[in-house]
């Protein structure tokens, strides 16, 4: 053993500085199913090997990729899209109308994560024309258009999730599974040549891609927050803000021993009451927890798209106010007369538990902060670690959950809210049912088009006078925003990256193509 | 030289059948019992972008909107007639993952195996036949330490020392990283294979030592031992000419036997090293509830363990011809 390892020493590390025009990232997220955008691949916006329609630019517009034009009929049914004339892929094929057609029309059917359930058909009208037909209106399927990477017709099938071919700026050279996947350059890709020939991803855990970056052998690592503050030779930080957020979920109905169709019991009696909701709302000072839990890699969180163009910037709240958060609770009948520093009302202690899965220890701390930060109004929150979400999702109609989502699309604002899916699933776990908001999201989906859909999803937040944000019905109580945090070399310029949805990794590559390489 | 009768073989094969019929029917009342809902497994974080409608077509392409029972039989016929089935997750034939991955893991296996097969062998034949010596002493204290060390904390200890601090071995993976499998020389290979096969053999090494040990002392101390020292044999051509072959015969039972635990050592060594091997794959199929791959890997890895304990049947015979396979039956 110690003969091998000697003679490693003396044979083995010649690995050394790589071209520049190689990047090596270690960044998650290995699709395990495959880079088949037709089973969901890409759906964070940026399919790397296949083209979209459209695509988001990094300040969140929604800028022409495949498309050069695109209209919405006027029963905002039919999409109409004319394609780019000179588009081939990777194997050399010219890009066609039947090619995007077939790819929604496969997506539709396939099972996969791309939901494009409001789908009738895609038909190709000529070469480079395509017809998009919805069944019914939905503002939100624009977002397929940004997600659902263009596959050829003539070579999909079973195998193409593994030998993926598309018309993106890169394309695939060799993936192992579990391990690492190795791209280079689309010879016909008909944007900007991007600057680095070949890239490769690493696939290695938390710890190894740590280990690896310190050992100087990536350029690009993902890390979680609680690393950030460590520092890496050769390498700085790069923090991106993102709507991956955290909150407190609340019950908004009281327990009335109702209990949904697979058992589990729905209501809580304390966070039924709007004045508790709101109390907690403005009690958590969000700015400290960002600073204590996070690091400082984050921002405060008050609604669960902030600065997403469907956000209101009415949500935010003055917070960290424990004069005022007690104010509310008095004003709402809530009243401290057994002197043990809780306050009641009609008999009923100010009381509830806040759950959280205890492998994630980011949801730990803040449910921990947060029932301390509660303490001081008055409000005596336990908390309690679940093994899993499957168990979580037993008490999610009765307890406070520690959730967290963020997704570059507003549907999420619909399940999470609309009092029509309630309790199915996680959608609207807490039973939130105000009708105006109801209302407003109803017309959000079935706007005209995706700019008219705004005003409405912005609505729903509050309009003046309700709303689902914490000065409305407060049925959650955001806290935080994490920052997504990534060592990346020091010759390494990424331009300006978008805000990223929840979950790491592929985001950060969505404008790989502009990346540069400084000596 | 094995004198293995049609009759021996054919008693193993029902063996064999009979032990993957109880293996299938526990692992599949096991994962059906299981909490982990496979569908909000695979979709995660995208669960509020994706429509109640949507996930009704999930469940249907995974067939999970039939019964249990149904989809238990489903599965045996297919597999009855040589279909594993598709894994959810990798969207690929179960058949495929396992036969791509543990192409992977078998060279870290056999290498492993090896290592900690003769390694523990020659510990424990040093130590029994010194017993008390300080050279015995420091085998126990060794093997002791490493049977009770956790292999996956060992691989990031050495991770940190061989990989980081030193710079000596490689960081992760099957091969280097940007140099596709097909392209990577040997040595990269080996060089890659270093520090999961230690991590994985240094804690089997222990169990092979300890047992070869106190085998090693019972032989020193019988009768034919005895006889020959009054003759005046040395405690080393005790050891060699009288003592081995007895030795042995526990020692390959116990390597053999010890295939089940090879495979679960190297679930953890390759988590570590992020070597894409058969053990990464189970971790993945075992977190998202993928079903078929699971019951493929469980009903491959039963066989693996069968076929080692079968392998060291047939050897008893070979190093010990007074109990060759057979003999009694055939007489």
């Amino acid at each position: 053993m110690l003969v091998v390892l000697s003679l490693s020493l003396l044979l083995g590390s010649q690995q050394s500085a790589h071209a520049k025009d190689t990047l090596t990232l270690a960044i998650k997220g290995e699709p395990d199913e495959g880079y088949d955008p037709t089973l969901g691949w890409g759906r964070y916006g940026s399919p790397l090997f296949q083209s979209t329609l459209l695509k988001r630019d990094e300040n969140m517009n929604i800028v022409r990729d495949l498309a050069t034009n695109y209209e919405l009929s006027e029963n905002g049914l039919v999409w109409s899209v004319t394609l780019r004339e000179d588009v081939k892929f990777s194997n050399g094929h010219p890009l066609t109308a039947e090619d995007v057609a077939y790819t929604f029309n496969t997506a539709a059917a396939s099972g996969g994560k791309a939901d494009l359930m409001k789908l009738d058909r895609a038909e190709a009208v000529g070469t480079h024309e395509v017809l998009i037909r919805l069944k019914e209106r939905d503002s939100t399927f624009i977002n397929r258009l940004v997600s659902l990477g263009i596959v050829p017709k003539s070579i999909h099938g079973p195998d193409y999730a593994r030998k993926p071919v598309g018309s993106g700026p890169y394309r695939m050279v060799e993936w192992t599974e579990g391990q690492q996947m190795i791209a280079e350059i689309n010879p016909h890709y008909y944007g900007d040549t991007p600057h680095f020939k070949k890239l490769v991803f690493l696939f290695t855990d938390e710890d190894t891609s740590f280990a690896a970056a310190k050992a100087g052998k990536v350029d690009v690592v993902v890390v979680p927050q609680a690393l950030a503050v460590q520092e890496i030779p050769g390498m700085k930080l790069h923090p991106v803000r993102s709507v991956d957020n955290r909150g407190l979920l609340f019950p908004t109905v009281p327990d009335e021993g109702r209990k949904t169709d697979k058992g589990m019991p729905i209501g809580n009696d304390v966070t039924a009451d709007l004045a508790i909701r709101k109390a907690a709302n403005v009690a958590i000072d969000r700015k400290a927890l960002v600073q204590g839990v996070l690091e400082g890699f984050g921002r405060p969180a008050y609604g669960v798209c902030d600065g997403l163009p469907w956000d209101n910037p009415a949500n935010r709240i003055e917070d960290g106010d424990p004069a005022k958060a007690r104010n509310i609770l008095a004003d709402g009948g809530w009243k401290d007369t057994d002197g043990d520093g809780v306050v009641e009302k009609n008999g009923q202690d100010a009381e509830f538990t806040i759950i959280y899965p205890s492998e994630r220890s980011i949801r730990q701390y803040l449910a921990l902060a947060c029932a301390d930060m509660l303490r001081k109004v008055g409000i005596r929150a336990k908390v309690e670690g679940k093994r899993s979400f499957d168990e979580i999702k037993q008490l999610m109609h009765s307890q406070v959950i520690v959730f967290g989502w963020g997704s570059h699309d507003p549907i999420e604002m619909y399940h999470l809210f609309s009092s029509h899916h309630a309790g199915e699933g996680y959608n609207n776990p807490g039973f939130y049912k105000n009708t105006k908001v109801d209302e407003y999201l109803d017309k959000a989906l079935a706007a005209k088009d995706y700019e008219s859909s705004l005003e409405y999803w912005k609505k729903a937040q509050w309009d003046g006078e309700t709303g689902l944000n914490a000065r409305g019905d407060a049925p959650w109580a955001w806290l935080v925003n994490l920052d997504h945090t990534y060592f990346i070399s020091e010759h390494l310029d990424v331009g300006t990256s978008q805000v990223e949805p929840h979950g790491h990794g592929w985001p950060v590559t969505a404008n790989i193509q502009k990346w540069k390489w400084i000596d | 030289m094995i004198s293995a009768t049609p009759r021996f073989f054919l008693g193993k094969t029902a063996r064999l059948a009979c032990i993957l019929t109880l293996v299938s029917v526990l692992a599949f009342t096991l994962v059906s019992m299981s909490p982990i809902d496979p569908v909000t497994a695979y979709i995660g974080i995208d669960r509020m972008q994706i429509s109640t409608e949507q996930e009704r077509l999930i469940i249907e392409r995974w067939g999970l909107d039939k019964p249990a029972t149904e989809r238990f039989f489903l599965w045996a016929g297919n597999v009855l007639r040589g279909d594993l089935g598709d894994s959810m997750i990798f969207n690929e034939p179960v058949i495929d993952v396992i036969a791509k991955r543990f192409k992977t893991s078998l060279w870290l296996m056999l290498s492993a195996w090896t290592l900690s097969g003769v390694l523990g062998f020659l510990l424990g034949v040093l130590a029994g036949m010194r017993r008390g010596s300080l050279l015995d002493r420091g085998i126990r204290l060794y093997a002791y330490t490493l049977a009770s060390t956790p292999s996956f904390w060992l691989g990031l200890v050495l991770l940190a020392i061989f990989s980081v601090s030193l710079g000596l071995t490689p960081i992760c993976c099957a091969t280097p990283p940007g140099v596709s499998p097909a392209d990577a020389t040997l040595w990269e290979r080996i060089q890659h294979l270093i520090l999961p096969a230690v991590t994985l053999s240094v804690v089997g090494v222990a169990q092979i030592a300890l047992h070869t040990r106190e085998k090693m002392i019972d032989a020193m101390e019988s009768d034919y031992a005895l006889f020959a020292f009054a003759q005046g044999e040395s405690r080393f051509g005790v050891a060699c000419r009288h003592a081995l072959r007895n030795v042995a015969l526990p020692a390959v039972t116990l390597q053999f036997a010890s295939l089940g635990e090879l495979f679960g050592g190297s679930v953890l060594a390759e988590q570590v090293f992020s070597y894409p091997g058969l053990g990464r794959a189970t971790v993945e199929a075992g977190i998202r509830g993928d079903v078929p791959l699971l019951l493929g890997i469980t009903l491959f890895s039963a066989i693996f363990v069968f076929f080692g304990n079968f392998m060291a049947d047939l050897l008893y015979g070979v190093l010990d011809p007074r109990i060759r396979i057979g003999r009694e039956v055939s007489q």
